[in-house]
């Protein structure tokens, strides 16, 4: 192929500007117009080379297609259009002229076509490696991810935060293992309480108290961190033993542990002591479960606790029995109010002096539906430990002066109804309130209700309940100490009181029986007593008097009443206010 | 953000990716057979759309240049993509070798390509993040590494924030953003915008194309764009269709509108 005669009319840059327009937009092309006609100018100029070559130099068109591609013309429309183009304008704008133009046309146009395509295909399938490539890499960090967070979420899920310790749910799995798998035959737990740590939270501050826990935390797990260290919450630990040899195993954990605890801690700049509890459960891992396991060690901790702390108790089915059984009753008093279980039997208080009822003392009974009639000393003591005295209080005070509205015919005066009152029903605000109340609705006369306070609560009685005990007195109320002379209270000090009555403890009148010479001394000062009682103007009446004999001898000594045996079991009050005044001299039946 | 930080995403290359649909409109192979269907379905209903795409991208190549030549060495681009031909990095770099580029995009499949071509680029690297918390991108510790917030920083979110929707209040997040760059930083903004066609269902078509994809389409108009620019002074000739914005040759001006999208350049004094 020659230059035809119009040679010098040759014009690569209008090709390769009109080339440049007819492919731009086929796809994005990273450059200005400029570079991009800069560029099929070069290539124009590939392209006159190949159609003059001789003979044909096939790879110069492949080049060609291959460079297009390369720089980014790559699309079906890019390659269309050039195809167009070169098939129109190139021969025409390069002037060249020659036999088998049209042969020679032809074959650039297959190079060309060619090396595009191979190109083209070359790309795409490394754009798509790469992008399937990116895309498992994507995959692959999605999946680690998750498998991170999932590991993070599970640690969260069974570490407690604060000390980094495992958290109940983990001890709770742990200890189910234990007990189900085919570990060991024995399983042991520590149950750890710091004591007084409230103290500490109270007086330095919650952000100390967390400090500490994190210390504490810290050497359980230097000191028995063989053992699976829990924390609970709060200032609650456990250890858990997987493998115990038996109950020694888990006392000498239990030694090292509290050891550990006792080691004094600087927190915070503060140097702090502290001591701990320790319950603890050893047990064969056969018939058990981690919910019983960790109630019982609950409770043996509350055991070393009661004992005043700094101690480890070993969990005693017995004793646990039996506080279980005391727990149950207690729980069931409120029940067994609404039900209507309890009720009241009276015991007389009797006049030394003609025999007469002067009084009859209320006494609870409980009708319990499987243990049948229980007495006092089976119930009150948990009333008085949980609070439900108060209740149960409320309703013999209640009841009580209901019953002995309606005793007496009005032939006689009728005698009056002796409450007991536990110290918390003392210390609560309402009593005064709820005296009155209950004498207004029964139309009771305040001089027929007496009420009884041992010695102890009334020494521990602070200056406002003694204002509503002297309220009480003033409307008329009789007050009585029951117990006299077991605690120790002086006389000096009752001067001060509203009381109006003694009631002397049982334990002076035993020693009247006796013979003598021991019974002399007990008699000179059951005389001392009463007399000295009768200077303070106050009346006194015996109480555990079973016999004649002890009779007589308080009513020479001046005593002014007297209750027990002799004078009336506890009954029903209707029992005692049948019996005639003439009768009540002699012993009942 | 509703999704907690260690909830990882999961890579479901079955729906249709607006990163991978955009380089399909450019020409690219960087795509799946769901993204192509999609970005095809998108065609059907808007023919301009690899136009657009090509319009766009011609738009970031001119304002990273401009950037670069006024003495811009450090970008921060949101939505980058796919990184197929003429990326951020390779204009600014060529211009100043020691031009830094961190590269950000909700796509993982984006991220880890990007990561593959950045391997060997000290000056370049990309983070998984999303424009939606921009307190994370400004914290993240590939950007604190790579760019020096006392110094001028571009922060480019060109064809990206039609993802982004009212309820995720766009002018909070650039406030945000704002709130971190010295003087002399700039905003490039680009996104569909319907300004001035009245609904000839294209745009109803497109939405209805991109709600199978992972992002929604939200259009705006060019005063929500110049608002967007608040704190910012715009750059000539302002918010304009893309293709107007400092344009190489006239002929490529005609017709500008039909490119869709709206973008300009913000400078902070
Ligand atoms: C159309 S591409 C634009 C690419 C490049 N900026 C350009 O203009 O050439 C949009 C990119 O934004 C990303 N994207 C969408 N929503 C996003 C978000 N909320 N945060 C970050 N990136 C997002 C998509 O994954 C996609 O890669």
């Amino acid at each position: 192929m020659t230059d035809g005669p119009e040679s010098d009319r040759s014009c690569p840059g209008a090709f390769a500007r009109a080339w440049a327009k007819a492919v731009s937009g086929t796809s994005y092309l990273p450059m200005t117009q400029a570079q991009l006609e800069a560029l099929l100018h070069r290539l124009t100029g590939r392209l006159a080379e190949a159609l003059r070559s001789e003979p044909f130099d096939q790879r110069i068109g492949q080049q060609v297609g291959a460079e297009l591609v390369a720089a980014h013309i790559a699309s079906a429309e890019g390659l269309g259009r050039t195809v167009e183009v070169i098939q129109l304008r190139l021969l025409r704008d390069l002037g060249l002229v020659a036999d088998d133009g049209e042969d020679r046309m032809a074959r650039l146009l297959a190079t060309v076509a060619t090396g595009y395509a191979r190109a083209l295909r070359d790309r795409t399938l490394d754009e798509q490696e790469s992008i399937r490539r990116a895309a498992m890499v994507a995959r692959a960090q999605a999946e680690r991810a998750l498998r991170d967070s999932e590991a993070r979420f599970r640690h969260q899920a069974n570490h407690d935060p604060l000390t980094g310790l495992p958290n109940r749910a983990l001890l709770t799995e742990r200890l189910t293992a234990a007990i189900a798998g085919r570990g060991a035959d024995r399983v042991g737990v520590c149950f750890l309480d710091l004591d007084r740590f409230k103290v500490i939270n109270d007086s330095l501050g919650h952000q100390i108290g967390d400090l500490l826990l994190v210390a504490v935390g810290e050497r359980l797990r230097q000191a028995v961190g063989e053992h699976l260290v829990a924390r609970l919450g709060g200032d609650e630990f456990v250890i858990l033993v997987e493998r115990s040899g038996g109950a020694d195993d888990v006392v000498r954990v239990a030694e090292t542990a509290l050891a550990a605890v006792r080691r004094p801690a600087v927190v915070a700049g503060h140097e702090l002591t502290v001591s701990a509890s320790i319950g603890i459960v050893e047990q064969p891992v056969d018939g058990t479960t981690p919910g019983e396991l960790m109630r019982a060690a609950g409770s043996t901790l509350h055991w070393a606790k009661a004992a005043g702390g700094a101690r480890w108790s070993v969990f005693d089915a017995d004793r646990n029995e039996r506080e279980l059984a005391r727990y149950a009753l207690s729980a069931a008093i409120p029940a067994a109010l609404e039900r209507g279980e309890f009720l009241l039997d009276y015991q007389p208080l009797t006049s030394l002096r003609d025999g007469a009822v002067l009084g009859m003392e209320a006494l609870v009974r409980w009708r319990h539906p499987q243990r049948g009639l229980l007495r006092p000393d089976a119930f009150i003591g948990l009333a008085e430990e949980t609070g439900l005295i108060v209740p149960l209080g409320g309703w013999v005070l209640a009841e009580a002066c209901r019953e002995a509205a309606g005793w007496g015919d009005g032939s006689a005066p009728a005698p009056f109804v002796s409450v007991n009152l536990a110290v918390q029903q003392v210390r609560r605000p309402g009593l005064v309130d709820e005296v009155r109340g209950l004498l207004r609705r029964t139309g009771l006369p305040p001089e027929r209700l007496q009420l009884e306070l041992t010695e102890s609560t009334m020494m521990s009685t602070a200056e406002e309940p003694v204002r509503a005990l002297r309220v009480l007195a003033d409307l008329g109320v009789r007050i009585a100490i029951d117990d006299f002379g077991t605690g120790y209270c002086n006389l000096a000090y009752l001067r001060g009181l509203p009381v109006t009555e003694l009631k002397v403890a049982g334990e002076f009148v035993t020693g009247l029986r006796a013979p003598e010479p021991a019974s002399r001394t007990d008699e000179r000062i059951l005389a001392s007593l009463v007399s000295l009682a009768h200077a303070l103007d106050l009346t006194v009446t015996a109480e555990g008097v079973e016999t004649a004999e002890q009779a007589d001898r308080l009513r020479a000594i001046g005593c002014d009443a007297a209750q027990g045996w002799h004078f009336g079991r506890p009954g029903p009050a209707a029992r005692h206010l049948t019996r005639s005044p003439a009768l009540s001299g002699t012993p009942a039946r | 953000m509703q999704r907690p930080d260690w909830a990882p995403d999961t890579i479901d290359i079955e729906r249709p990716s607006a990163a991978r649909m955009y380089d399909y409109y450019l020409g690219g192979s960087h795509n799946f057979a769901p993204d192509r269907a999609a970005a095809r379905a998108m065609m059907a209903a808007v023919p301009e759309a690899p136009l657009m795409a090509q319009a766009n991208r011609a738009f970031l190549r001119r304002v990273v240049q401009y950037l670069a030549e006024s003495g811009v060495r450090q970008f921060l681009d949101i939505g980058s993509g796919i990184p197929t031909v003429g990326n951020v990095h390779e204009i600014a770099q060529r211009v100043a070798p020691d031009s830094r580029v961190v590269y950000v995009d909700v796509d993982p499949v984006a991220v880890a390509h990007s990561r593959e071509i950045l391997a060997g680029n000290d000056g370049a690297t990309v983070i998984q993040e999303d424009l939606r918390r921009p307190a994370a991108i400004l914290a993240h510790p590939e950007v604190t590494r790579l760019l020096d917030f006392s110094e001028p920083v571009a922060v480019m979110i060109v064809a990206v924030l039609h993802f982004v929707a009212p309820e995720d209040r766009p002018a909070e997040v650039l406030r945000t953003l704002r709130d971190a760059l010295a003087p002399g930083s700039h905003l490039v903004l680009s996104q569909a915008s319907d300004d001035g066609r009245d609904g000839t269902g294209e745009r109803a078509e497109a939405e209805r194309v991109y709600r199978r994809t992972d992002s929604q389409l939200w259009f705006r108009g060019r005063r929500d764009l110049v608002d967007l620019f608040d704190g910012f002074d715009l750059v000539e000739p302002g918010v304009v269709w893309v293709p107007q914005w400092r344009p190489e040759s006239p002929e490529s001006v005609e017709d500008a509108e039909r490119a869709v999208f709206m973008g300009g350049v913000g400078r902070l004094s």
